[in-house]
């Protein structure tokens, strides 16, 4: 059962999963369990965040002022804990985009040598 | 409050996250639910989806960071864990580092209390002493002085100054009597012997130390010569006299017979300016000739007896003073004494250089007497210290090699290696400050069972307690203790390499320093406790030998009684009135057998010599002519206790009108007569008219008068009737028919009886000045046997610790011998005999040490040799019964180990 489980599913790169956090909360403060499904979600159910990482993520994000948290009720009075973006954490992530978009085109340019001269 | 912070910062965190999760786990729940699970099952596949909750915590936890005080707490947890597990090592470790410490904030608190500490008075940086600052308690007479002066050179030295604000003078008094005024003489006195000394009416303000009840000197009030009866007491007087009545103010009292009034209470800390000796009472200098009856020293330039004391002037220095006072010194000398000195003389005295030194510490004799031994003891305690030190490295190494694999397993999962130093050295300081704290106890106890040593008197001498510069010394020797035995083995530890400890470490070569360090460490330890205790054994000795010494008399049930006459006010022929109804007063108490007198008595400090030419005898040189003399009562031989050998005593027949008589000693008899019969030879004294002829009728047997080392001296007894030399005091022999202080308060009011005047400066059993004699040689037998003792315990838990380090090393091949077929008692006696062959080595080296270093006090021993077999052959027996005693559980627990579970442990 558990392999059939994790066939389909993608290991996060290593410090992608700051970013994706980030990302998700652009959209406006979530907490814990909501920033888990919407990666989920939008990754087409392909990468499931760990709560072992997501956490302590969450709580380094914080420590390093990308991030706050208060607590509020959800649509179902439910009560939770949300983090939202500070303008650090904005920052934080367009540079983490920045850098992640020139690695997708380094990893593209290894992946196809041919395109090379089109580049260039 | 600031301390507990971080604590509840940290609670609030933990359950705000506990919370987090468990809002997750509702909201997953929930959403299992609406996916139509049955609720039990949502919420457990919630959880299993979750994960490890505690493992999660965990890690968030360490995204949080550990502040510095939090990891402290965690490494003091651990470590107060670790040492609960094993508390043998904690006990021995523990108590080492508490005998060390504690020796060391023992001498530090002497150290401090004698020489650091400042005078408790106001500004003390700013006071300055001239003279010499040690010679507290003299009297000079005769010509002029620099180093003491007289109360003309004081009111002349003060008016003229230009560098002090002001200036006061203190001086000795004399023997005293204080009584509640009215009160029976004969009575009882409470609380022990009153110190007293006259000052100058600014006394208390130069010093700026205010009363605590009452007031100080009024300048006016006291200005005039005999005008202001009035003193100011301590607070350790009004404690011990007045129950700390507040009505004391206003009381009067009787002080060698004159009327006083108590005016103030000074505070607890305020003891005088000498430290060392606190006063009880100040009295106005101006009083002297009342409080000291047959003394005035106001109006004479030939006594100097004064200390002075002044308090800068703002702005200068005291350098410049010292120049004022060299140049204002001088002239006044010239005006004191150019009538009374001769003019080379005076043009010395004008040269001599005045000590102006910084009176911050007061004045002391005590300082200068103690500064070296203290600072030679302080030496002594570090380097027992360091001792310690090395005995508890040696029992951490011990205990380190049982945890090295500890160590390598938590630096293979990835713990830090400064994290892993900082622990062990956490564990270290916390057993150095357990010791430390431990030894502040045994601190409290060793300085005042050293002042006791020190101080003859019930009352301390300095102040010692517990202040904020000792607490200081103590936490600053407790972290570097900590630190001195804590790096090496931390260091060691985990420097070691990773993968040859994780495999075994017990049989590797890399700790063959640390054991040969151990044994030599254990070597040393034993010559020195060796040394120190053979050291004790000789002084011990010598002390038995002085005390048991035959004196040629019998001290038990003799009384002696020292009485002032002088003070008293009496002269010449008076005196001789006076001691003949003392003696007849005292002969009719119950319980005296007889009673005499003499001139110097025992052991009394005085002592008589005199040139006196003995009939018949060819003199080769001066010191043939140099005899001691004493004047007796009647019967004084017969009372004392000295045998007569020859002829006859002083007896009630040798009066003013009877023929001049003298009873000589052995020492004298054989010196000058050899086989001659010296009854009926004659003793000529003095020249020209004053030569007088005594003729000799008994020879006695040496008595030991003034010394117990020194050997009796030619010694003459004359009849103290037939003689008017001026005498100040006189002492009274009381040959008693029971306990001898028992009789003390009779005694005392049957002298009171004949004149309620007449001081009695002294009154103890002979047997007690004799003992008083012995106080230096008890003091060193009392600290060598101390040092020595201490020293034998730590060499003890010295072995202990090495041997317990040697044979955990060697489990493996304990196992194997034992698996080969030894016999447990055969591991037993291998370890022991390694134990043995440490001791010897030590025992040896040890006394060829004791040999040679006792050599150097042979002076200080008395009866036998410093080569004694008795005491060197005691000392090795103690060494090596503490030493198999120390090293006979180790190897009992080597002796039983298992030889399956120590090859398995391989």
């Amino acid at each position: 059962m558990p392999a059939n489980r994790y066939q389909n599913r993608i290991e996060l790169l290593q410090g992608t999963l700051d970013m994706l956090i980030l990302q998700t909360l652009q959209w406006g403060p979530q907490h814990g369990y909501g920033i888990g499904n919407v990666i989920r979600a939008h990754s087409g159910d392909l990468l499931h965040v760990e709560t072992g990482s997501l956490y302590p993520a969450l709580h380094r994000l914080e420590k390093q002022g990308w991030l706050k948290s208060e607590w509020r009720l959800t649509d179902t009075n439910q009560r939770a804990k949300y983090y939202r973006l500070t303008p650090a954490g904005k920052r934080q992530l367009a540079s983490e985009r920045s850098r992640w978009s020139q690695m997708v085109e380094a990893i593209t340019g290894v992946l196809n040598p041919a395109s090379e001269v089109g580049w260039s | 409050m600031s301390l507990l912070r971080p604590w509840s910062k940290r609670r609030v965190r933990e359950e705000d996250f506990d919370e987090e999760i468990s809002s997750h786990l509702q909201m997953a729940a929930r959403d299992k639910v609406d996916r139509s699970d049955s609720k039990e099952e949502a919420q457990y596949s919630a959880r299993r989806e979750f994960g490890n909750a505690g493992l999660i915590k965990e890690v968030t936890r360490e995204i949080w960071g550990w502040t510095s005080f939090e990891r402290l707490g965690q490494d003091l947890r651990y470590a107060a864990r670790l040492l609960g597990k094993s508390p043998g090592f904690t006990a021995i470790a523990v108590l080492s580092i508490a005998l060390g410490i504690g020796a060391n904030t023992a001498i530090f608190s002497l150290i401090d209390a004698v020489l650091l500490k400042a005078l408790p008075v106001r500004n003390s940086n700013e006071l300055v002493a001239i003279g010499d600052t040690t010679r507290v308690g003299s009297v000079s007479e005769g010509s002029g002085r620099t180093d003491l002066f007289s109360y003309p050179f004081y009111e002349r030295f003060r008016e003229r100054n230009r560098v002090f604000s002001d200036v006061y003078a203190s001086g000795r008094s004399e023997y005293l009597e204080i009584l509640p005024a009215g009160g029976r003489p004969s009575s009882e006195v409470q609380g022990g012997k009153l110190r007293g000394r006259f000052v100058t009416g600014n006394y208390f303000s130069v010093l700026g130390v205010p009363a605590l009840i009452g007031r100080t000197f009024d300048e006016q009030e006291v200005h005039v010569e005999g005008g202001a009866p009035v003193v100011v007491i301590s607070y350790a007087c009004w404690n011990r006299r007045f129950a700390r009545n507040p009505a004391v103010v206003g009381q009067r009292i009787s002080v060698n017979g004159s009327i006083f009034t108590i005016i103030g209470v000074m505070p607890p800390e305020f003891f005088g300016d000498i430290v060392g000796v606190p006063m009880d009472v100040w009295f106005p200098i101006t009083m002297q000739a009342q409080a000291n009856p047959g003394h005035n020293y106001l109006k004479d330039t030939r006594v100097s007896w004064l200390m002075l004391m002044g308090r800068l002037k703002p702005g200068v220095s005291q350098a410049r003073a010292a120049a004022a006072v060299r140049d204002l010194a001088p002239q006044i000398f010239t005006e004191l004494y150019s009538s009374s000195m001769g003019g080379e003389d005076l043009r010395r005295l004008r040269q001599e250089t005045i000590q102006v030194s910084s009176g911050a510490k007061g004045f002391s004799r005590l300082r200068h007497e103690l500064s070296l031994p203290l600072i030679a003891l302080m030496g002594i305690v570090l380097l027992v210290l360091l001792i310690c030190c090395a005995n508890v490295a040696n029992l951490q190494l011990a205990r380190a090699t049982s945890r090295s694999r500890e160590m390598s397993l938590r630096l293979a999962v990835g713990a830090g290696q400064a994290r892993l130093v900082r622990q062990l050295l956490t564990e270290s300081l916390a057993l150095s400050f357990l010791g430390g704290g431990a030894g502040l106890l045994f601190a409290q106890w060793g300085s005042h069972l050293l002042l006791g040593f020190i101080s003859r008197s019930d009352q301390t001498p300095v102040d010692v307690h517990l202040d904020a510069a000792v607490l200081l010394f103590t936490a600053a020797v407790s972290i570097i203790a900590g630190l001195l035995f804590g790096l090496a083995p931390a260091l060691q530890t985990t420097c070691s390499d990773l993968v040859s400890s994780l495999k075994d470490s017990k049989s590797g070569q890399s700790h063959g320093f640390a054991q040969s360090f151990g044994k030599a460490l254990i070597v040393s330890q034993i010559v020195f406790s060796l040394t120190l205790l053979v050291g004790a054994g000789l002084f011990i000795r010598t002390l038995r030998n002085l005390e048991n010494m035959d004196v040629g008399y019998t001290r038990e049930g003799l009384l002696l009684a020292e009485v002032d006459f002088k003070t008293a006010g009496y002269k010449d022929n008076q005196v001789n009135q006076l001691a003949r109804q003392v003696i007849e007063r005292l002969q009719n108490l119950p319980g005296v057998r007889s009673a005499t007198v003499s001139e110097n008595g025992l052991f009394s400090g005085t002592d008589s010599e005199t040139d006196a030419e003995v009939e018949g005898y060819a003199y080769r040189s001066k010191e043939d002519k140099l005899n001691g003399y004493d004047r007796v009562g009647p019967n004084y031989f017969e009372t004392v206790g000295t045998p007569v050998i020859l002829g006859r005593g002083i007896g009630p027949q040798d009066t003013e009108t009877a023929p001049k008589v003298a009873v000589i000693n052995e020492k004298m008899a054989r010196f000058y007569f050899r086989q001659v019969n010296p009854l009926g030879r004659h003793i000529f004294e003095g020249d020209g008219k004053d030569r007088t002829a005594v003729s000799i009728v008994g020879v006695v047997r040496d008595a030991k008068q003034r010394d117990l080392r020194e050997p009796v001296p030619r010694r003459f007894y004359k009849a103290y009737l037939q003689h008017r030399d001026e005498i100040e005091t006189m002492n009274f022999e009381i040959r008693t028919r029971i306990e001898s202080s028992a009789l003390s308060n009779s005694v005392r009011g049957a002298i009171k009886n004949v004149d309620p005047k007449l001081p009695i400066t002294s009154l103890k059993p002979a047997a007690v000045l004799i003992d008083e004699t012995l106080d230096q040689e008890k003091l060193v037998a009392k600290l060598s046997s101390f040092f020595g003792l201490l020293a034998l315990v730590l060499a003890a838990i010295g072995l202990y610790g090495v041997m317990s380090y040697l044979t955990v090393r060697r489990t493996a091949e304990i196992g194997i011998r034992m698996a080969l077929g030894a016999e447990r008692s055969g591991i037993l006696g291998m370890v022991m005999a390694d134990t043995l062959r440490l001791l010897m080595l030590g025992l040896v080296v040890g006394i060829l040490a004791a040999c040679s270093l006792g050599k150097l006090f042979s002076k200080a021993l008395f009866g036998l040799s410093a080569f004694d077999p008795l005491t060197i052959v005691s000392a090795a027996l103690v060494i090596v019964v503490a030493g198999v005693t120390a090293a006979f559980l180790p190897a009992w627990r080597a002796s039983r180990i298992e030889p399956t579970l120590a090859l398995r442990h391989e």
